[in-house]
């Protein structure tokens, strides 16, 4: 088992001063490194609060999170801001690239964050374009793209710094079918070939049972934290297709069944 | 450095927007140029027209009438002065002008005429007649000449501080502009004068001066006050003479200051505005930019690299509109006696520029803490 990557420790948020909403409770787990699990909760039930929480996006009312080792409880925000750079990649259900700049600026921005020079990060931008399919692409303007070509760009930039792991909130809601189960192979395909952990919030159980572990939030709680055992049946690698897949690619799957390690909670019906 | 990398593609896709700024910035500081250097130049021209052609500083007997001796020791004071650019020994004396039964008082400086120049530029100011002062000749003005029906050439009969009579040759006719010293101001020859006034070779009723720079006649007679080859003497200056004007310059001071501060607060609020605007429309990518690990003070940056970006290129512009404005303004006065030329100063170009860039920095103030406050899950969470 690799070392853990993420603990989180009795998170909560609540919003408001007076008018207070509880969105999220006593919620604990951990995850190794390279592991490929989903958040899954219907709309308003706290998993992308949750998810925020672990991207040090926001902070947690109680609890705390630590992220490869870094206690981030009372990191000041300038901390965080460093500790997304270093180990964490956003993929949102909106793109967000930069429509100001080109696809390699988009791409090279984590890096430039980073402080790194534009010519030592060129060629890791070229290798992380090459990997989603996206060569030729370059020097296209971020709205010149399809939508499928805009969610790989905005991947290629979360990878760009090599992150550990990659948080993905529900990364296909703007795409068709088509794009979507190819995204989804990619997403299987980096995590087995660079070892990226991804998180990936959704709320359709046929994404969350392609992953191999789900952790389901109902009201704010986590519900249960199961075990795909697919894991070890692998069909996700027989089905990987022989080339890249690209925007338009059709690949068929055949659906994995959810087999939960240790399930006493029936899976609420799908969402 | 990546805020201005960011800053400077933000302007650049947003062409209009950055031009509006610009502009604003720009006509703000070529009014700056303009109306500040326009100004300055009014008021030496005003100067010179007023006390150009008169002596800046007197230096008389402290007696009224009485004359004073023309020593080397205070030759030699008013030589090292290094603000006093003319010294020209005078003797004057007021006479009456007689013509049949009208009469008309006049006040005669007496001196040699290439001296007396230095100071009155008489013979640069000669309408008719020669530029001469012979022993028994009189330059007068050209309204006095009017109002007497007087030309060169013509003899003037006048009665002499001791009554005796004179007679004396228009020898030229000067105008200096102003009807006022045109009507009451004459010169004769210095000799002739020190026999009206009975003095010696040395002797004189006033040693009259310019200085180099009119505002510093103050200090400089408070310098010579000082000196021993002064004591006795006493030493009057133009502002003390004059408070009128000073006062009416910087009355006008004042308003082309307000003129020039109200200008650069509406350039300010302009500014503050559209890139407040501005860092509304570019929330999204602060937000994402932040989420991927931006720091607060990088991206509070981005405004500020902004607002220096369109500081320096707007003020730039600014002032060279407003040279543009300056020279067309002298190329359209060139001919005209009523215009007067504008010089502009290179240090107040300079402060007009550096001001303007100041302006939009302090403008951005806003944006760019609102900018550096910026929290990305506002972004996220608002999709």
């Amino acid at each position: 088992m690799a070392d853990v990557l993420l603990h989180a420790e009795d998170l909560g948020k609540t919003y408001g001063a007076v008018a207070k909403t509880v969105a999220l409770t006593a919620v604990s787990f951990d995850l190794q490194g390279g592991e490929f699990a989903s958040i899954i909760g219907q709309s308003g039930s706290g998993k992308s609060t949750l998810l925020n929480l672990i991207g040090l996006l926001d902070t947690p009312t109680t609890g705390r999170v630590v992220l490869n080792g870094h206690d981030t409880a009372a990191a000041s925000r300038k901390q965080r801001a460093t500790l997304r750079n270093d180990f964490i990649g956003f993929v949102f259900q909106f793109h967000y690239l930069l429509p100001e700049f080109s696809v390699l600026e988009n791409v090279l921005m984590p890096g430039r964050i980073a402080g790194v020079s534009v010519a030592d990060l060129r060629p890791r931008a070229e290798e992380v374009l090459a990997l989603l399919g996206l060569e030729g692409l370059e020097g296209k303007g971020a709205n010149d793209l399809s939508g499928g070509q805009k969610q790989r760009v905005a991947i290629a930039r979360a990878l760009m710094n090599r992150p550990a792991l990659l948080l993905a909130d529900e990364p296909t809601g703007n795409l068709d079918t088509v794009n979507t189960k190819a995204v989804y192979e990619l997403f299987r395909k980096l995590n087995r070939e660079l070892g990226t952990a991804f998180m990936i919030v959704t709320h359709d159980r046929s994404v969350a049972q392609q992953t191999d572990r789900i952790l389901e939030v109902q009201d704010g709680r986590l519900l249960q934290d199961v075990r795909n055992s697919y894991i070890e049946a692998g069909p996700a690698a027989e089905a990987e297709p022989e080339r890249g897949p690209a925007a338009g690619d059709v690949v068929p799957d055949e659906e994995p069944a959810l087999e939960p390690e240790t399930s006493s909670v029936e899976p609420p019906p799908s969402v | 450095m990546l805020s201005l990398s960011i800053a400077a593609r933000f302007l650049r896709k947003s062409p209009a927007q950055s031009i509006l700024i610009a502009a604003g910035i720009a006509v703000g500081i070529g009014v700056q140029v303009f109306l500040g250097s326009l100004i300055t130049s009014l008021q030496t021209s005003l100067v010179d027209q007023t006390i150009g052609n008169s002596p800046q500083l007197i230096v008389q007997a402290t007696t009224a009438g009485a004359s004073l001796d023309y020593t080397a020791g205070l030759q030699l004071a008013m030589k090292n002065e290094s603000q006093i650019t003319t010294v020209v020994p005078t003797r004057s004396f007021s006479a009456i002008f007689k013509k049949g039964a009208d009469s008309a008082p006049l006040q005669l400086i007496g001196g040699q005429l290439t001296q007396l120049d230095t100071i009155y530029d008489i013979s640069g100011h000669l309408t008719s007649g020669t530029a001469q002062l012979g022993a028994a000749e009189v330059m007068v003005g050209k309204d006095f000449a009017e109002a007497n029906a007087l030309k060169a050439g013509d003899i003037a009969a006048f009665v002499l501080p001791d009554g005796k009579p004179a007679k004396l040759t228009v020898s030229g006719i000067f105008d200096f502009g102003s009807a006022a010293a045109n009507s009451t101001t004459a010169f004769v020859d210095g000799a002739y004068a020190a026999g009206v006034l009975g003095l010696g070779a040395d002797q004189y009723t006033a040693v009259d001066a310019q200085v180099s720079n009119v505002f510093d006649s103050k200090t400089v007679a408070e310098s010579l006050r000082a000196q021993p080859a002064l004591s006795g003497l006493k030493v009057t200056e133009w502002q003390a003479a004059n408070a009128d004007l000073l006062s009416a310059l910087k009355s006008q001071s004042s308003s082309s200051y307000m003129i020039q501060f109200f200008v650069l607060i509406a350039v300010a609020l302009g500014i503050a505005s559209t890139l407040a605007i501005s860092a509304v429309q570019k929330t999204r990518q602060i937000g994402i930019l932040k989420a991927m690990g931006m720091k607060d003070r990088e991206s509070g940056r981005i405004f500020l690299w902004q607002a220096a970006i369109l500081g320096v290129s707007g003020a730039a512009v600014g002032v060279g509109g407003g040279l543009v404005l300056i020279a067309l303004f002298t190329f359209a006065g060139r001919n005209s006696t009523s215009l007067f030329p504008i010089h502009p100063q290179v240090g107040f170009v300079v402060i007009s520029f550096v001001v303007g860039v100041l302006v939009a920095m302090v403008s951005s103030l806003i944006p760019s803490r609102r900018t550096s406050k910026l929290d990305p899950i506002e972004v996220i969470q608002g999709g």
